[in-house]
């Protein structure tokens, strides 16, 4: 049996591989494929002109690490999705479920499949970091991290068959696990009461004494207990990767290999639970129906059905306009909106009305943490947010029937993702806003923090739509490339940093030219329009960018109405 | 009101369809049959402007689907073999999203009768994770008819529907062509086709091997008198020396 899915994961890997290569008969994939390449050479070459690293960093980065590892093993008992973890293809349960294939062969099929992401991880990240460090060379930091991914990997596995059970079978199934959770749950109340206790101290390094203060501050937290306590297993588990010589790297990497053995065992001994998450969650998508909406059971279905009243649609008007709104309902559908928009308004409110009050730095801790978030959003934002064409690829033969031209469906199909994207930042800087409310100790007036908010109105849609743009550009182009679904997990964590970085450059790239021809406007007005010149800028650099992202979106519309479902490999 | 004028689709080297030449009037039904990969999804495909045809000229109602097919495209319905639906959407939303596509102004008013004649009235506020196959397929074929097209390509329509549906969409497809749409059928229920269509086009390796009436084909091939179309099917195909 296990010869049968091995054969079954190595040709369909190997398939994939070969069938993404053939594409390279088109000139234009050629061209993405040397741009990659290119891009990882130059940053080899920089890795390799570079020097060692002070072997008294080790240090720091171990605990960075630790503390990195500490914080996705948090998410995934927190906010983890059961849905990829679990994900089985419909062939997979046709085949494999209904097959004579024991549950725990099922789970080694699943590790053993996870483990070819994790491998295309580990050469991406040993490509990235290919300068010697530390002493230890390229081929054993690759081991220590394949260790550390794989680790982590089984770890979001393991929560996910936890989380599943108890979602599915409540206080029985907590009973059977109890360890697990319970250890989850003290690991997470220390995370919380720590990060409590240090926000007065943490508040004060932002205020005053800029990153490096906020690091110091973080170090001492991190090695007082009963922080240091949790942090022991993830500081075993990454110190592979600092070994200052290969004597020590031997010598950390039995700690490291006894956790994934401790893992591996945990998770192929939850393949009750897996038998029932797994299959239940694999069998659900089949009939396309989300554990999420199932999860949702406190709202009657006739509710969920019903739409705001925003979200009327008229059967006249701009036809794309159906595009938009189609995209807009899959998004309130698959999330309770309403609920989470109540739940932010209130916890604004509740962060202003701290933000008055003296000598408690919750609230500009929690403000500052939005306005984090809000910038993040312009990276990591478009990988969550997908209700655009990504999520159409599927469906392309019936978008191409559609009487409709390519430049007006990327232009609707992008235009809903970007509105999306633009509230949810919006939300993010509304809270900021209300957290420092009451602060009379900022740089910035209140005036001015209001008018910064009316230019975030003004300006985050376009950035939006051109960040989106990238997004869907690359799926109009390289549709046999790009995957329809996201991909997650520390399994994917050198393709999506990837994936950030050259979204990050494009997008720069793209709003550089509008800024600086409105900075420059700007700089010439100022003398004759005083503090009116900004408002020259902003209208310079959003028509320019209006007018570039015009562009693009016919072009990609061309491009579109060039492509062929069969040829794109897409349905 | 469908002309299709020397069709060719190539893929590579492989020509999935060949010097194909048809007309279909105002009224009539065109049963597309021939084996699998015979060329008719390929076809139909390139007639809804899904596919750009390697050479030859596709008009709808006298609109070219190269120069304008935005204008083809909207006056013509395509429902696919495989019923790809929007899983955020319901039923009802379904025929509100294409009313808007197709600028039909009084969709709502339409919304009653259609689900009504495809027995969807109860199911309006589904999702598709909670329709059948079967369903599905209607719901295509309402989303269809709901902007009154010109021209109607229907690619496997019957799959998935019970016998009463299958009756219901016969009926469903001559009243449609009474009303004056032209339309193409595929199918591989021969004795389906031949009920309700007026023509018929038998495809093979991309190439059209007959095209008319059964009275027309037959008279071209009196050996076959007397013999129903799946029997006339198996002994062209076969003749051409197929294979599938």
């Amino acid at each position: 049996m296990l010869k049968a899915l091995t054969y079954l994961a190595t040709r369909s890997a190997w398939n994939r591989f070969a069938s993404q290569m053939r594409r390279l008969r088109t000139p234009r994939y050629v061209i993405a494929l040397l741009l990659g390449l290119f891009y990882l050479f130059v940053i080899v070459q920089q890795q390799r002109a570079a020097r060692g690293d002070d072997p008294h960093a080790a240090g720091w980065v171990e605990l960075a690490a630790a503390l990195g590892a500490l914080g996705a093993a948090a998410w995934a008992w927190l906010l983890g999705s059961e849905r990829r973890a679990l994900a089985f293809s419909p062939a997979d349960v046709t085949f494999l479920f209904a097959g004579p294939v024991t549950r725990r062969t099922l789970v080694g099929y699943k590790l053993f499949r996870s483990q070819l992401a994790v491998l295309v991880s580990v050469l991406l990240w040993t490509l990235l970091l290919s300068r010697e460090r530390f002493g230890v060379s390229v081929w054993l930091r690759a081991v220590s991290l394949w260790l550390l991914l794989t680790t982590l990997s089984l770890h979001r596995l393991g929560a996910s068959f936890v989380r599943s059970s108890i979602k599915e079978h409540g206080a029985r199934a907590l009973r059977r696990r109890l360890l697990a959770p319970v250890a989850a749950c003290i690991t997470l109340g220390i995370i919380g009461w720590t990060v409590w206790r240090a926000s007065p101290a943490l508040a004060e390094a932002a205020r005053g004494g800029g990153p490096d203060a906020i690091v110091a501050v973080l170090t001492a937290i991190a090695l007082q207990p009963p922080l240091a306590w949790v942090l022991v297993p993830f500081h075993l588990i990454v110190r592979p990767l600092t070994a200052p010589s290969p004597g020590a790297w031997l010598h950390a990497t039995w700690p490291a290999l006894g956790i994934l053995a401790a893992h591996v065992v945990w998770v192929i001994s939850s393949d009750a639970a897996f038998e029932e998450s797994a299959a239940e969650y694999s069998l659900s998508r089949i009939r396309r129906e989300t554990p999420e909406e199932r999860a949702r059971g406190t709202l009657t279905r006739s509710r969920r059905r019903r739409l705001p009243g925003l979200l009327r649609l008229e059967p006249t008007g701009w036809p794309a306009g159906a595009i938009v709104w189609k995209n807009l309902v899959a998004v309130v559908r698959l999330r309770p909106i309403r609920a989470i928009a109540i739940t932010g308004l209130a916890a604004g409110l509740g962060t202003a009305a701290l933000s008055f009050g003296r000598g408690t730095p919750a609230a500009e801790t929690l403000g500052s943490l939005a306005l984090v978030w809000a910038g993040v959003m312009f990276l990591v934002g478009p990988q969550w947010v997908r209700n655009d064409f990504r999520d159409d690829l599927s469906s392309f033969a019936l978008l191409r029937s559609f009487p409709l031209r390519g430049e007006s469906l990327v232009a609707a199909e992008v235009a809903g993702s970007a509105l999306v994207l633009t509230l949810i930042q919006l939300g993010l800087l509304t809270f900021a806003y209300l957290a420092f409310l009451g602060n009379g100790d900022m740089p910035l007036t209140l005036g001015d923090r209001t008018l910064a908010l009316i230019a975030a109105v003004v300006y985050l849609p376009p950035i939006n739509y051109a960040g989106m743009l990238i997004q869907n550009g690359a799926s109009i182009l390289f549709p046999a490339w790009v995957r329809s679904d996201r991909i997650g997990g520390v399994e994917a964590l050198g393709q999506n940093m990837l994936l950030i970085a050259v979204h990050a450059g494009a997008l720069v790239f793209l709003v550089a030219g509008p800024a600086l021809a409105g900075t420059g406007l700007q700089y010439l007005l100022r003398p004759f329009l005083g503090g009116w010149a900004e408002i020259a800028r902003a209208a310079v650099a959003i028509c320019m960018l209006i007018l570039e992202t015009r562009w693009i979106v016919r072009w990609l519309g061309g491009v579109l109405e060039r492509t062929e479902p069969a040829a794109a490999g897409v349905g | 009101m469908i002309a299709v004028d020397g069709l060719e689709k190539v893929y590579g080297d492989f020509a999935a369809v060949q010097g194909l030449s048809f007309q279909v009037g105002s009224g009539e039904v065109l049963g597309l049959v021939g084996p699998n990969g015979a060329g008719k999804t390929t076809t139909l495909r390139s007639l809804a402007g899904i596919l750009r045809p390697t050479r030859g000229r596709i008009t709808i109602a006298g609109l070219d689907m190269s120069s304008d097919p935005v204008a083809a495209k909207s006056v013509l319905a395509f429902v696919p073999d495989e019923p790809h639906l929007f899983e955020y959407l319901t039923v009802e939303e379904h025929l509100r999203f294409v009313g808007r596509l197709y600028q039909v102004a009084d969709t709502e008013d339409r919304i009653p009768a259609l689900l009504e004649e495809l027995e969807l009235i109860g199911k309006r506020e589904s999702l598709p994770a909670e329709l059948s196959r079967g369903m599905k397929q209607k719901l295509l074929i309402a989303c269809a008819l709901l902007h009154r097209p010109k021209a109607l390509l229907l690619d496997e329509p019957l799959t998935g529907l019970d016998p009463v549906g299958i009756r219901r969409m016969q009926a469903t497809i001559v009243s449609r062509a009474e009303a004056g749409a032209a339309i193409i059928l595929s199918s591989h229920l021969l004795h389906l086709v031949e009920e309700v269509c007026t023509r018929l086009l038998i495809m093979h390796h991309g190439r059209a091997l007959a095209l008319g009436s059964m009275a027309e084909i037959l008279e071209a091939r009196p050996e076959m008198a007397g013999r129903t179309l799946e029997e006339i099917f198996l002994g062209i195909v076969g003749a051409d020396g197929s294979g599938d």
